[in-house]
């Protein structure tokens, strides 16, 4: 019995760690969430009630902001892994050159996400950009890439795609080799078409690691900022801003800690929701195809 | 025996004085945190003055450099905790306002002399001061001026046809009116020239390009300090016809820069002007600095620059009618104001950090920094202004006469503008930079942008407590406090 008691003391310390670190912010975080606090100007702190998640729910701005982040996400991702399990699949089949293509592939994702953005910024730039130079020089308008609200979003899905296409390649790739090979011989013996054996063996067995690859990549892209803040800094107005930037503006920049931590609440919950429902979505999908 | 012991005793004094007259302060022992935005710009000139003061007074200076966006967040945490970890921080006058309670005074030493005397009084009798008080000391001065092309402007063909067209000389534009004709003049797209050059695009520095227009329409001096809010009720100004009128103008003037300019910040619009793809452009200094550069400019010896455009009208808060003067009344505007140094109370080497400052801040000292490349230090000491020769290693001679005269003619200008400072500075310039974007781009009409900034605006004020920030923006202004 009492050697009972001795091993929860020794839980004890790794207990108190994970609380200092993690779990003391986080309650930190949600108790200024329910308060007015400003770092600039110094204004003492007060208890706001559900003031602060109250008056973003009725903004425009937040609305916005979950708008604009779900089309840059939706876009991209689909985008990502529909080329993503294309390069995969060639990769696996042996192409000549298959060797020079998988580092190449893999080069962007290995590159800093402000750094991609800058080398973007350059490339779109309309008056110092290649792209539009080579426009103009064709006879075509020079295009607002990064001034009009629906081509920055365009532009920013295309450098997010650009960037973590290779990890969705990556992940695939390890999936298609972990395969078993006897199913895909039986299927050759019963002489099943390229296509029949893709759509009948290759994608159902890839499914369950599809919809985590997915999972992984929405969450991940939910939390956009440097690409943004780095390509339209959020507009024009606020037309480009995502809700991680929009927490960013609260925080370091007008310093509105009650606003940005209630904001960063509201996006946990819709990182949540977004998650459960993905989820529930995609069990009955994979228990049909499985 | 006796003559033996007074030489070794007189050589042991000597060599005990001889540190001493080494480190004159003696600050041995002594290292000072210097807090400033990554470098070179300012960072480098921080460093160079280090070195010097460390050579005179023994101390050591460990300048701590973070991106800009970060500095003042930084700042503010350490001032309220009281953490010491500055001795010396680098800012900009709009955040003087909520660090002031945090800073030391200036020494009274500092406040006299050629030292005091040499600092323009534009910097030292308002900039540097708050609640009467000079908190900080100046490293650096900034404004907007017009830099213009002396190829084009001086070219006797380009006058011939101007004057022709439009029926006045060629010149720098001494209205806005004039600016925008010049610039149309100018904006030839099938040879890759444009009119001017400004910043829309936000969070790229608009904000205050958007303020040099509507200084010329707001400030008026007949009611002093009613450009951002009324000095006497704290009402927000910023949707008034003077503030309309500058926001058409400053979106009027997109027609005439090179197309995707509402992407375009400051760093951006100096490329433009120093590689000669426009004739104009609204910038701080290094613009022209930029433009004499021998390796990246393609309009060497032929930097220009003036005091930026006026008006003849202004809007009187006061009577809700424009005020018609007999001449533009030039109202350049200080935008940024430049960078300044202060000294925490939270400083365990008070004395020290100071002396420091006035290292960095010296005649000689910022003499060297205004004319050393990527210092991104600017004119702000009469002498700074008055020795031509000192620019001759950077600029040909009408050049710097030129680009001194632009500099010295804002801040001696009578109705010259300064910027807006204010507790809570930030909350009211993001709400301004939304609205303004969306107007910039046609979302909105800037009447209705205007009107959406002022009722932020009013709103901040109430957050914050009207009366305070009313006394803070009278305090600003250089404006008594209200009975």
């Amino acid at each position: 019995m009492r050697d009972e008691r001795i091993k929860y003391l020794f839980v004890w310390p790794a207990f108190l760690i994970v609380l200092a670190v993690s779990i003391f912010p986080l309650i930190y975080a949600l108790t200024v969430s329910f308060q007015s606090m400003r770092l600039t100007p110094p204004l003492p702190a007060r208890f706001v009630g559900l003031e602060n998640y109250l008056g973003l729910l009725a903004s425009a701005r937040f609305w916005g902001a979950i708008a604009t982040t779900s089309i840059i996400v939706l876009i991209s991702v689909a985008v990502q892994y529909c080329v993503g399990l294309a390069l995969a699949l060639s990769l696996h089949s042996n192409v000549p050159g298959e060797r020079l293509y998988r580092p190449l592939f893999l080069f962007p994702m290995f590159m800093a996400p402000v750094a991609v953005a800058l080398v973007a910024r350059m490339i779109f730039s309309p008056t110092l950009g290649p792209l539009n130079e080579f426009a103009t020089f064709l006879g075509f308008p020079n295009l607002p890439f990064l001034t009009q609200a629906n081509w920055a979003i365009a532009v920013i899905a295309i450098v997010e795609i650009w960037q973590w296409t290779p990890l969705v390649t990556l992940l695939m790739l390890a999936g298609l080799q972990g395969l078993p090979r006897e199913v895909f011989e039986a299927a050759a013996i019963e002489n099943a078409s390229p296509w029949q054996r893709f759509w009948s063996i290759t994608f159902p067995m890839l499914l369950p690691l599809s919809v985590a690859v997915v999972f992984i990549r929405i969450i991940e892209g939910l939390k956009i900022i440097d690409t943004v803040f780095v390509l339209t800094g959020g507009g024009p107005g606020t037309s480009t801003e995502t809700l991680t930037l929009f927490a960013y503006n609260e925080g370091f920049k007008k310093f509105n800690l009650g606003q940005a931590s209630a904001l960063s609440f509201l996006f946990l919950m819709v990182i949540t929701l977004f998650g459960i429902v993905y989820l529930a979505l995609a069990r009955p999908l994979m228990e049909k195809r499985t | 025996m006796v003559h033996k012991l007074a030489t070794l005793v007189g050589a042991l004094m000597v060599s005990a004085a001889t540190p001493a007259l080494a480190c004159e302060p003696d600050y041995t022992g002594v290292t000072l945190s210097v807090g400033v935005q990554t470098g070179p710009f300012v960072a480098s000139a921080l460093k160079t003055a280090s070195d010097n003061w460390s050579k005179k007074t023994c101390g050591k200076v460990n300048v701590v450099e973070f991106p800009f966006g970060e500095l003042f967040p930084k700042y503010i945490t350490a001032l309220q905790s009281s953490t010491g970890d500055f001795d010396v921080m680098a800012f900009t006058p709009a955040w003087l306002p909520d660090m002031a309670d945090f800073l030391s005074d200036m020494p009274a030493n500092m406040q006299q002399g050629e030292y005091w005397a040499d600092i323009h009084p534009a910097y030292k009798e308002r900039l540097m001061i708050w609640n009467g008080k000079v908190k900080a000391a100046q490293m650096d001065g900034d404004m907007h001026t017009l830099q213009y092309r002396g190829d084009l402007f001086e070219n006797p063909e380009e006058q011939k046809t101007f004057k022709a067209k439009y029926g006045y000389d060629l010149a720098p534009p001494k209205t806005w009116d004039q600016y925008y004709d010049i610039a149309a003049f100018f904006t030839r797209p099938d040879k890759g020239l444009f009119g001017t050059a400004e910043a829309y695009k936000r969070g790229g520095q608009q904000f205050w390009f958007f303020f040099s227009h509507a200084a010329s329409y707001t400030n008026n001096p007949n009611v002093p300090g009613s450009m951002f809010f009324d000095p006497e009720t704290m009402k927000a100004e910023i949707n008034n016809p003077g503030w309309v009128k500058a926001l058409e103008d400053y979106k009027k003037g997109l027609d005439f820069n090179p197309p995707g300019s509402l992407n375009n910040g400051s760093s951006e619009i100096r490329p433009l002007y120093s590689g000669g793809k426009v004739a104009m452009n609204i910038d701080w200094g290094d613009s022209g600095i930029l433009g004499a550069d021998k390796k990246e400019s393609r309009i060497i010896g032929n930097v220009r620059a003036s005091v930026l455009p006026a008006s003849a009208k202004i809007w009187n808060i006061k009577k809700s009618a424009w005020d018609e003067f007999p001449e533009p009344v030039a109202s350049p505007f200080l935008a940024f104001g430049g960078w300044q140094l202060g000294v925490p109370t939270s400083s365990a080497h008070m004395e020290a950090a100071w002396n420091y400052v006035q290292e960095v801040t010296s005649i000689e000292t910022s003499g060297k920094a205004i004319v050393t490349a990527g210092t991104g230090v600017n004119p702000y000491r009469l002498s700074h202004m008055s020795n031509v020769e000192n620019w001759l290693s950077i600029f040909s001679r009408p050049e710097a006469v030129s680009y001194l005269g632009a500099i010295k003619g804002s801040l001696d200008a009578k109705n010259v503008t300064f910027d807006l400072r204010l507790p809570g500075f930030f909350n009211y310039t993001e709400a301004l930079e939304i609205e303004l974007s969306k107007a910039l781009a046609g979302q909105v009409e800037p009447q209705a942008a205007l009107d959406a900034v002022a009722a932020e605006w009013d709103s901040l004020t109430e957050e914050f407590g009207k009366d305070k920030q009313l006394a803070a923006y009278r305090a600003s202004m250089g404006l008594p406090p209200l009975k």
